[in-house]
Order: structure tokens, then sequence, then C-alpha cells
């Protein structure tokens, strides 16, 4: 890599401003793509990444600035303005229409004709080229509905070809992957790159970035901080660059002093995926959960927290058996669960805050079968000051808020009954920096409490610098129980994918 | 001013904020904006007699419309409502005035029938995952044939403990219906149990998304169970009140409460997507019409057209609702 930014400019945005009712957005945005160049957008919540691609694919009007693309004045008002000049935007949740085939995804709206009629051969012709060239495997008649969300993706790409793209816009596309799936969407990102395709390529990963991209744009608050070459910056300029201090220490010290055992699992499988999982849990400690996407972490988590059943195997809690029935029966033990689906799972997104902190324990704020509304109120304030949950008012629905507040919202909700076991699974996904820090930091002081957490994280680095001991799933068992001192992202890679697989 | 000052005197809610955040404002300027079209229109709309006649005519509809309300924030929509007032009905009139029962113990049974095909609704919802308005589509039909199979004639002569609710007393010179005051405690009843009781936030929370309230540790399945099955005393409710007004146990009665419930549901601002709903709002939507329908006949429309421009009313209403929320 050279100091010089190789390639044609293809897209350049400036000055871009954009205000909704009451807030300014954007202003004096600037970002400009070269072809064949991956530019990564980086920013906490919030700072306007969103907004930014939103103007460009024509889902949102700018206020302000002007967008050239190939050099001439490109006026962006409609998603058909931004397709027609082949920019192409695939968002976290995929536009997907899940009883048609890969090959009707792909010409959605395109299809073409022949004689009045559907031009099926060509379509299935193009749509096996299109999916040979992203070396995906998959019959072009499979319906997308059963794909798994990284063929999803590839489906999606295959969707943006298609149309001639020149610039393609990725919404932090390994969000919703694990590991293995990661290193196959880079190669594909590698592969677009070389046909001179652009590529704005959003991520809350630092290590993505360097891994992936040529050129950096920051963006923070909605104003334009700066544009770098990722060879001439670390990782420590870009934290400083995105949240405007330094990142002291991200993982908290803490002292690990595990006390007795809370919950021991013994051989507990569930139907689906969760095959053989034994492990003990001690007061005051972190265990980490690494393993790829669907090695069953999940499901084993959701059958300690009562929400499935499990198949066979043993429980105790305290010492005692423990066989919860519902999850209401695991949260009068003592057991909570953040879910890893947060907007579908995890929270009630279009009730207020109040109403998600304290929904599990309403019978603590009941007097003779009648809610306390003012002790309600009361409480639920205190827990927005402690946590500093960013937040108008008690009554703001949770929709509107950040990844990072509305995380904050669940863990308020269990923090609340005083719980002592804690499952969380990947808490800190599509959180910007400043809050996963705050996670961590509270983390830490249950544990220092005394609490008992469970971490299901597919993210190495904070597997590895908040667990005491990590434990590596593979097809639904645990296949290595490692001490902190002696994981590292490579071995945890080489238990989580398999030794047979990591040497060939 | 500080900035800090006018900071603090943006978080004051004002009286239009307070207005404008609150889910009954439509509600209230539609009805206020009819109230006043027909006091222009007709001389004889504006006065105490006249407002007696509307809450009469709209108590039948408005006690369907409290059951509705419920199973509409949980996402369902019941389209068996009409029917199973008539049934409840007629059962109850025949008891009491063929049969010879005491008619309170005939007015038990009605609301035991209106319950249990509430609480079947309730279980195949619930148990199958049946949508809600393909189960209330079937037992519209098995309870329209139930009472076709009971009775196709009206029934007459009903005690006068049935018919109790349909006398008036005076307040201040105007005729005030007993089944409009009992019309307002269940509302009353309905609006705090939402309100103030965890039970009433379950009904929210899964109407919002029924697997992050399970997982959140509510019972999710009791809950559905419990709303269809007070949905049904609701109906049961309302066929008394039905009996009072009429006078008669009509097997053709409740032919079109399903969509004038609906209708009531819909203008007081309760969302069809769940979740989101006020029962202040749905008397509200009662009440605008009532309005309509009795401000038109004052006008002398035919009823086919009172009919035409309710249907509008609807679409509006939704429109409106999805306009306001879009994201």
């Amino acid at each position: 890599m050279t100091d010089e930014p190789q390639g044609r400019v293809l897209l350049e945005m400036k000055g871009i401003g954009k205000t909704f009712p009451g807030v300014k957005a954007l202003q004096g945005v600037n970002l400009a793509v070269r072809e064949g160049q991956v530019h990564a957008l980086l920013g906490e919540n919030g700072a306007g990444k969103s907004t930014l691609i939103k103007i460009l694919s024509g889902a949102y009007t700018r206020d302000e600035g002007e967008i050239l693309f190939d050099g001439a004045t490109a006026d962006i008002k409609t998603p058909a303005d931004a397709e027609n000049l082949g920019i192409s935007t695939i968002y976290q949740e995929f536009n997907l229409t899940h009883n048609m085939t890969i090959a009707e995804n792909i010409f959605l709206g395109h299809l073409p004709t022949k004689a009045g009629r559907v031009d099926w051969v060509t379509v299935k012709r193009r749509s096996r080229e299109l999916l040979d060239s992203l070396d995906v495997r998959l019959p072009v008649d499979t319906l997308t509905g059963g794909l798994s969300v990284a063929q999803q993706q590839m489906v999606e790409i295959a969707k943006a070809l298609n149309r001639n793209t020149r610039i393609l816009v990725m919404d932090e596309p390994s969000a919703v992957l694990g590991e293995k799936d990661i290193d196959n969407l880079f190669a594909v990102v590698r592969r677009l790159q070389a046909t001179g395709i652009g590529i704005i390529y959003i991520s809350h990963r630092l290590k993505e970035i360097f891994q992936l991209a040529d050129e950096v744009t920051v963006l923070k608050d909605g104003r334009y901080i700066d544009t770098r070459q990722v060879a001439d910056v670390t990782m420590d300029d870009l934290v400083r660059l995105m949240i405007g201090r330094d990142l002291e220490d991200v993982y908290p010290r803490r002292k690990a002093e595990p006390g007795e055992v809370v919950l021991e699992v013994s051989h507990l499988a569930q139907a689906h995926l969760a095959k053989d999982v034994s492990f003990q849990l001690h007061a005051g400690e972190i265990i980490g959960f690494a393993g790829i996407t669907g090695s069953g972490r999940t499901e084993a988590a959701r059958v300690i927290f009562g929400a499935d059943r499990a198949t066979s195997g043993e429980m105790t809690l305290h010492g005692k058996p423990y066989r919860p029935r519902s999850p209401r029966d695991a949260i009068n033990h003592g057991i909570a669960l953040v879910t890893e689906d947060r907007k579908r799972q995890g929270l009630l997104l279009k009730l207020q805050v109040y109403f998600n902190t304290t929904v599990s324990g309403l019978d603590r704020l009941t007097s003779f079968g009648v809610l306390r509304l003012k002790d309600e109120m009361t409480l639920v304030r205190k827990w927005i000051k402690d946590l500093r949950i960013k937040t108008p008012s008690p009554e703001f629905m949770v929709v509107n808020m950040s990844g990072g507040n509305q995380q904050k919202v669940v863990l308020a909700r269990w923090l609340s009954l005083g719980i002592k076991v804690f499952i969380l699974d990947e808490p800190t996904r599509g959180i910007d920096v400043g809050s996963k820090a705050e996670i961590y930091r509270i983390m830490t002081d249950l544990a220092n409490e005394g609490a008992a957490i469970i971490m299901i994280s597919s993210e190495l680095p904070e597997v590895l610098g908040m667990s005491d001991r990590v434990m590596v799933m593979r097809d639904g068992r645990i296949v290595k129980e490692l001490a902190r001192a002696d994981a590292s992202e490579e071995v945890v890679m080489q238990y989580a994918v398999g030794h047979e697989e990591a040497a060939s | 001013m500080s900035s800090e000052q006018s900071a603090a005197l943006d978080q004051r809610p004002g009286i239009v904020k307070v207005l404008l955040a609150s889910p009954i404002l439509g509600p209230v300027v539609a009805l206020l904006l009819a109230c006043i079209f027909f006091a222009v229109m007709s001389p004889r709309f504006l006065s105490g007699p006249n407002f007696s006649l509307i809450l009469q005519q709209v108590m039948v509809v408005g006690v369907l419309a409290i059951g509705q309300t419920l199973v509409i924030i949980t996402t369902g929509i019941d389209l068996s409502n009409g029917m199973v007032m008539a049934l409840s009905g007629v059962l109850i009139a025949s008891f009491a005035s063929q049969k010879g029962l005491n008619p309170f113990l005939a007015i038990t049974i009605g609301l035991l029938v209106a319950m249990g095909l509430g609480l079947l609704n309730g279980g195949l919802v619930t148990g199958i995952g049946l949508p809600a308005f393909i189960v209330t589509l079937g037992t519209l039909n098995i309870a329209y044939a139930l009472t076709r199979i009971y009775t196709t004639s009206t029934i007459t002569n009903l005690p006068s403990a049935l018919t109790f609710l349909g006398n008036t007393f005076s307040l201040g010179g105007t005729a005030i219906a007993n089944g409009t005051i009992l019309m307002l405690v269940l509302y009353g009843i309905t609006w705090f149990m939402l309100k103030y009781t965890p039970a009433g936030r379950s009904v929210y929370a899964v109407g919002d998304n029924v697997e992050a309230a399970r997982l959140a540790g509510i019972n999710t399945r009791r809950v559905l169970l419990g709303v269809y099955t007070i949905a049904g005393l609701t109906y049961g409710i309302a066929a008394v009140l039905q009996l009072a007004r009429t006078g008669v146990g009509d097997p053709q009665a409740g032919q079109t409460s399903n969509l004038d419930s609906i209708t009531a549901v819909v203008l007081g601002g309760t969302s069809l997507f769940g979740g989101r709903g006020s029962i202040v709002g749905t008397l509200l939507g009662a009440l605008i019409v009532g309005v309509f329908r009795n401000g038109l006949q004052l006008l002398g429309v035919e009823s086919t057209y009172q009919v035409l421009i309710t249907g509008i009313l609807v679409i509006a209403a939704v429109s409106v609702d999805q306009l306001t929320h879009r994201k």
C-alpha cells in the first residue's frame, strides 16, 4: 500500500447537511470514494453514518451540499435516482422476499422479458453466473427463506451486481456473521474491489478496517472529522478520532476471586443445536463462550433460561436441582437472559423506557393488585441515572434510542430485580465504543459484587478481555476450556473451527 | 436567558405538547368537529334529549368495543362479537321469558356461554397458533348458526329485570339510561385495569412483541386466554344491554356489530398492529360513530348512506394513524 490513494474518484459528497425536526443530523460532511477502493465509514452510533448513506441511496434527501458522480453533478432525490447511477446499498436488514427463489430475488423488479413473457432461461443463467462469481454453490431455485444469514447476504450482493453497481454501500455487513463467514465476506469484498467497484464499508469493528479498507472517513456527532489512509493510522488514532478521547482501558481490571459454584450444568442437550454442554459457573466469575454461529451457544443459553426445553441433561442451581419450566420460572430463580437479538427478543420496541424497565418485576411494584406508579417512576429514574441511560424522559419509546442505550434498558430491567446469574448473549453487538466500555464496566461491577456471568460473544477481543475462563463450543459441545492466561485469539479460533479445518 | 434556562423551559411540557403527545387528541378533535358540524346543520342536534339518545344508541356497540379493544391491542381482531352477543341474548331471553328461569340465573348462563366462546377463540389462537381473523370468522359462523338453530323468531315478554338497564332516570332534566351508566362503569374498570395493574401491562407487552414478552417473564398464553375470555364477557354484557334497549330477544341482532365495534376502536386511535391503544379513545370512537349516525339521521340522510359515510370514516381514521406513525 502506498501513501498516495489509488484509483479515480468516482463519488464525491461535499458539505452534506441534513436537519430533522429539532436535530441537526449532518453538517458539512465530505466523502470521496475511488474506483476499486474500500472506503471505511467510521463513527459511533448516532454519528451520522446511517443518515449519510440514506442520502446517498436516495432514502433521504439532503438539505445542503452537493454530490458528484463520475465528475458530474448528481441530484439524488429518490432510490431510483441512486440505482440509475449504479449505487446499491446492502442494509443490515436484508431486502429479500422469502418465499421466492434466489434467482427471482436477484431479478426482482428487473425481470427480462422475451415476446412479452419472462425470460426465465436468461434469469437462471445470469443468476448462476453471479452466484459462481461469489463462490456460492447453491442452486438458483432455492427459496431464500431457508438460507443462512451469510447466504442471504451473498444473494443481496448478487442482486446489487446484477444492477451494474459501481458504488456498493455495505452497512455493518459483518455484524450478523460468525468469524468463518466473515472471512468469506472479506474474500468477496476484495474480489468486487478488483473489478473496480467502489465500496463504502461501515463497521464498528476497527480490526476489520485494517484488514479490508484503503481509506477511512470518521464522523462524530453528525460532523466530518477526517479522512485518512488506513496505512497511515493506528487503531488508537481511530479510536481517538471517533470518540474524541483516548480509550484508556476498554476492559476494566478485576479481582478474580471466584466463590462457590452457583450453577452446574451437566450433559445438557436440546432438540436443535446444543448436544452436550457441561460446565460449572462460580459466583463472581465471568465465563466467556466462544464459537462460530450455530455452535449451540445461544441454544444452550435458552434452555438454562427456560425459553426452550432440554431433551436431556441435568442442572443444579445453588446445589438444588434446577429445571426451569418457563422464562418466568428462571427469573424467579434469579437467572436472566440478555438476548442476542435485542430488537426482536429483548425489548418491547414501541413501548416506553419505564415499561421495558419494570415489565419483569411488576409484582414488586404492586400493592393489593394495584401498581404504585410513583414508586415505579422513582425506580426507573434511579436506573436511568445509575446506568447513564440517555433518554429525554422515562416515557420515551425505546425504538428511538441508540443500540447502547437500548441495551442499558435491558440491563436495568434485570439489575432492578437483583438477579444473580446473568447470561449475556452478544451483549455489545451493534453498540458504539463508548457504550461498550460502559457495559463492560457494569459487568465488572456485577461480578465484583458476586454475580455470576455467562457471556456469549463472537468478538474474540471481548471474550479474551472480559472472561476469567473461556469455553469454546463447536457442533453443540464444549470442546475446550481455557484459563484467561492460556487463551489467545489463535488458540480459541483453532478449537472453534476444529483442528482439521484449521490445518487444511 | 442562559442556554441552561432555555433548555429547562424546553423540557417543560406545554399544554400543546401534552395534547400533541396524547393518543386521544385525534379522537377528541374529530368528535368536537363532528358535533360542531351537526350543531350548525341541525338545530335539534344540540339538546339534552338528543345527547341522551346518542348515549343510548352507542351503549351496545360501546360495550362490545371494550372487548374488541383488548383483543386488538394484542394484535388480534374479533369478528365474532356481534354473533356471540346475539346467541347470548337469545338464550337469556328464552330462559327468562319462555322457560321461566330466574332472570339473573338466565343472565349468568348467557354470560358463561359468551365467555366460553371467547375462551374457545383464545384457545385456538394460543394453542394452535391460528390467526385471530380466521378463528373468529369461524366462531362468528358457529354462533350465528347456533342462534338460528335455537330459534328464528323474536322472543318477547321479557321480565322487568331484563329491561331495567333500558330504563332512564332524570339528571338535571335530561333522561339518562341505566345502561349508559353501566357502560361508563365498564370503561372505567377497563381503563383502571390497563393503567394500574400488571395484567393490563401484560396486554400491551404481548401486543407489542409476544416473544419478547415471554422472554421478559410474562405468561403470554394466560394473557391471551384471559383477554379473549374477558372480551367474551363484555359481549355477554352487551347482550343484556341489547335486550334492555330493544325489549326483545332478537336472533337477527348484532349482524354488523363486529364492524361497528372495530370502527369505534380504530377511530379511537388503537393500532391494528397491536401494542398501542387507549380505552378512552375507544369510548370517543364509539361516540363519534354514534354522533355521525344520529346527526345524519337528523339531516334525513338515508341509512344506506350512513353506512357509506361510516365506511369512509374508518378508512380515513386508519390512514391518518398510519401516516402519523410511519417511521
